[in-house]
């Protein structure tokens, strides 16, 4: 019962359907029937990706492929992938070559990110924020101060305050300074502070979700 | 035209009424038109400090009111010429005045005086405000240790956003012995933080007590560390360039590897 033509595969970031490349838009709508129809769980509703190499297929007749897996089985199309041949595996290659729809769910990873540059010294009591990107600042966090951003926090100073990266969840968010002595550490839902009476090392560090779901620091060295 | 300056630092009990009283004085003595203000509505303080509370008749209140002119409510200092008290109402609440009436009273006293020193209350709250609304300059008082330096960056930050410029800072009650010892924050650390200029150091000096009990400025007391640099700090305000002297915060081991490290 092995579908030659497409394949319906489950990643991190959703339902992806491979579709096989040298065959006409009337095969590849059979074998989706086929699919689609071995399974014992409707799909309705759901929201998937399609993935193939360099196609025959047109565009005209994705579209005509989108409609129709729309308005037979209910599902919505969210991306379509064209991976180049040479890709052994279409998946683990970044999904980013032409994308449908402009919305951006959560799961999706952000693609194109803001950031606010802040040149100015953040004292206690102020509080700077970015909820579309990263933060990059010139100065200092002084004890009271805060930085919140939903992407990375850079502060090219010393970083004696709180600092809150991936406030929108993002636990990929990483927080670097060049002196990194802060009262409090937050990157996503974890929160993490150093022991009392840190003094700072001279040296560059980041902080980053590590292995064991604590936020963990460690020199600075690069990316 | 002089310029009027606010003396403030967030938390209390820093100086920045004896601060206040000194450098008027000190101003003074350098042969300065000078007034100070006491800014803090309900607690005023500085009249005592100066020891002119008898001679206080008419409060800022009062010329706010209209019950008197501005100059008659000034109260003439017993000491040294050229220097004039502006009291606070003991009877009004901060939240009486607005700044816009404080303001209108800077402008007024600049036109007459080299310098308008102002007294701010300690806090963020109206009575900042009210202390701060005239002023051109600013200076921070703050001791060496970690709250009050907070409370200075706080202060720093909203005294920018009212677009107060220079915020110049004076490191009070410093003591080199404890800074050596390890047990107290050294002033490179406060600058570190804090990132203004420095107008001076006050060293720890127990003078302030007696001299704020009595009722008579310590820069009226010769020989005095404290006197001393209340005085380079007031002859700085007036242009003169004085020396920062070194407060020996540097054990004397680390003052030879400093002397070395500056030979290379």
């Amino acid at each position: 019962m092995d579908n030659t033509i497409v394949k319906l595969r489950g990643y991190k970031d959703g339902l992806h359907l491979i579709i096989n490349p040298k065959v006409s838009l009337k095969e590849v709508e059979t074998a989706i029937h086929e699919l689609l129809s071995e399974m014992n769980q409707s799909l309705s509703g759901t929201s998937i990706q399609i993935d193939m190499m360099t196609t025959p297929l047109t565009s005209d007749d994705l579209k005509e492929l989108e409609t129709h897996l729309t308005k037979s089985y209910d599902l919505v199309v969210s991306g379509v992938n064209v991976l180049d041949e040479k890709d052994e595996s279409p998946i683990l290659a970044a999904p980013t070559t032409h994308s449908i729809s402009e919305e951006l769910s959560l799961d999706t990873p952000m693609h194109v990110e803001n950031a606010q540059v802040v040149r100015q010294t953040i004292r206690s009591g102020q509080t700077t924020s970015c909820l579309t990107g990263s933060v990059i600042l010139y100065g200092d966090v002084n004890p009271g101060g805060e930085v919140i951003a939903s992407g990375d926090i850079v502060v090219l100073g010393a970083l004696r305050g709180s600092a809150h990266a991936g406030a929108n969840g993002r636990l990929s968010s990483v927080i670097i300074a060049m002196d990194l002595v802060p009262l409090q550490l937050q990157i996503g839902t974890y929160v993490n502070r150093p022991p009392l009476g840190q003094k700072p090392r001279g040296y560059p560090e980041i902080a980053r979700v590590g292995a064991e779901d604590i936020i963990i620091v460690e020199e600075f060295i690069k990316f | 035209m002089g310029k009027v300056i606010v003396i403030t630092s967030g938390k209390g009990g820093v100086g920045k009424t004896t601060s206040t009283a000194n450098l008027g004085t000190a101003l003074a003595m350098l042969d300065k038109t000078v007034v100070i203000v006491d800014a803090d509505v309900g607690l005023r303080n500085l009249d005592v400090v100066m020891g002119l509370e008898s001679r206080v008749v008419y409060t800022s209140m009062d010329v706010i009111e209209k019950r008197c002119e501005l100059s008659k409510a000034l109260v003439k200092d017993r000491r040294v010429e050229n220097l004039m008290l502006l009291a606070a109402s003991q009877r009004n609440r901060k939240d009486d005045i607005r700044p816009e009436q404080m303001q209108d009273i800077c402008e007024k006293l600049k036109e007459d005086y080299d310098f308008v020193l102002i007294d701010s209350p300690a806090g963020i709250e109206q009575g900042f405000h009210n202390a701060a609304a005239g002023a051109d300059e600013a200076i921070i008082v703050t001791t060496p240790d970690l709250s009050a330096i907070r409370d200075a960056d706080r202060i720093i930050g909203l005294l920018q956003n009212e677009g107060i410029e220079p915020i110049n800072l004076v490191i009070n009650r410093l003591s080199a012995t404890l800074v050596r010892k390890g047990n107290m924050i050294s002033k490179n650390d406060v600058l570190d933080i804090l990132n203004i200029d420095l107008l001076g150091v006050i060293p720890e000096d127990t003078g302030v007590i007696a001299s704020t009990n009595r009722g008579v400025p310590l820069v009226h007391t010769e020989r005095s560390p404290g006197a001393e640099a209340y005085m380079r700090i007031a002859r700085r305000m007036t242009g003169q360039r004085v020396p920062i002297p070194d407060m020996r915060e540097d054990s004397f081991l680390d003052q030879i590897a400093n002397w070395f490290s500056k030979k290379k």
